[in-house]
């Protein structure tokens, strides 16, 4: 080895941040742009600007929080520019867990409910969330705790508990409805 | 987070899909990251130059007509042109996401970039209509005079086109005002909340 290869430099340092983060984030990053973005075109380029901004953002870590929770508060933070971006270009409106509590749900009953359309029910869901909310679900299910969840989002952890047992319990009536939203 | 409300164990349906993958070697994000930069100075750039044609064709004007209203018309399209791309660019229309965003809570960062667009729909009157609607008017105004000076038995002909098209061009900005401020208030009611959340949060 070299004596310029022995010392790590920023950029290396930086380079291999973003390999750690590939590494133990990356199936999660993936999920998370698709819960953000349905066309699969602007997914792709959703997740490719959220992997710049990571990579980008890394020359800054200074270890003030941990690297999951930089991880996470840079991709939500770009989803959430795109949703805002993308909400003024399509006139896109997102709805409250307040709205989806009562919003009546007139599709087809279905008999069971298979593992992938849960999933696509899940998604479907989600994806009709405003930003905030949708946040707090995606990190609940990525198996965060109600206080990292916190540390990310900026809400209280009670607000985190309550929110995530709103959205489950909308959920789980939807599904032992045999429903799904449009 | 307790009370799990039903047998449907959604993180693990959640953790267990697979979308479609995204492997990038540093070297490859080095370059898209470029190219993502390069991308919205490409962006930035295509406003510069609709607005070199706006400059480039009331410089014209201004060389080519005598009168002392339309060359200033002219002049004030021209100043005003560039404060528009100059607030543009300085608003950041077009831009790269600041590296530092992971130091801020995505509430945090969800209310400022709001704040941001809601600024700049709200305040489009002072960095947008204002800087180009007086020269608009001044221009028109010196078509209407040169007009009446080479016959001056039309003056009422010159008066009914002139009125035509103040209103039209009134009635243009003032819908471009309207719009903006419809989804400024749209905007502000999504920053109350996410404000109102903050407060309840600290």
């Amino acid at each position: 080895m070299s004596a310029v290869e022995s010392i790590p430099t920023e950029t290396s340092k930086q380079d291999a941040l973003y390999q750690e983060i590939n590494l133990n984030y990356g199936a999660a990053l993936e999920r998370l742009a698709w819960a953000y973005e349905a066309d699969r075109e602007s997914c792709r380029d959703l997740l490719q600007e959220i992997h710049i901004a990571l990579w980008r953002s890394l020359a800054g870590f200074d270890q003030r929080c941990s690297l999951r929770t930089w991880v996470y508060r840079v991709a939500h933070n770009v989803a959430t520019s795109h949703v805002i971006r993308d909400r003024r270009a399509k006139s896109r409106t997102f709805v409250s867990l307040d709205a989806l509590d009562v919003e009546p749900n007139t599709n087809d009953a279905e008999s069971a409910a298979d593992r992938r359309r849960t999933l696509d029910r899940l998604l479907a869901l989600i994806q009709r969330l405003n930003p905030m909310e949708r946040q707090v679900i995606l990190l609940y299910l990525e198996g965060l705790d109600a206080a990292s969840i916190g540390e990310i989002t900026g809400i209280s952890p009670a607000n985190v508990a309550t929110k995530v047992h709103r959205i489950k319990n909308i959920l789980v009536r939807r599904f032992h409805e045999g429903r799904h939203d449009k | 987070m307790t009370n799990e409300p039903a047998s449907i164990d959604m993180k693990a349906i959640w953790q267990t899909q697979t979308p479609e993958s995204l492997k990038m070697s540093t070297a490859e994000l080095r370059q898209r990251s470029q190219k993502l930069s390069k991308k919205v100075f490409r962006r930035n750039l295509r406003e510069d130059v609709a607005a070199a044609i706006v400059v480039a064709f009331f410089g014209y004007c201004f060389w080519s007509f005598h009168t002392l209203l339309l060359r200033l018309g002219s002049g004030l399209i021209i100043v005003g042109t560039v404060y528009v791309v100059y607030q543009l660019h300085a608003r950041g229309s077009a831009r790269v996401m600041p590296p530092e965003m992971a130091l801020h809570t995505c509430l945090e960062f969800h209310i400022k970039e709001l704040e941001r667009q809601c600024d700049l729909l709200r305040s489009v009157w002072s960095w947008y209509i204002a800087p180009l609607v007086l020269g608009v008017i001044v221009f028109i105004l010196g078509g209407a005079v040169a007009q009446v000076a080479a016959s001056p038995g039309n003056v009422g002909r010159a008066v009914v086109m002139f009125s035509l098209r103040i209103a039209f061009v009134l009635a243009l900005f003032f819908g471009t005002w309207k719009l903006n401020q419809r989804a400024a208030q749209r905007l502000q009611l999504s920053i109350d909340a996410l404000m109102a959340l903050e407060k309840e949060s600290k």
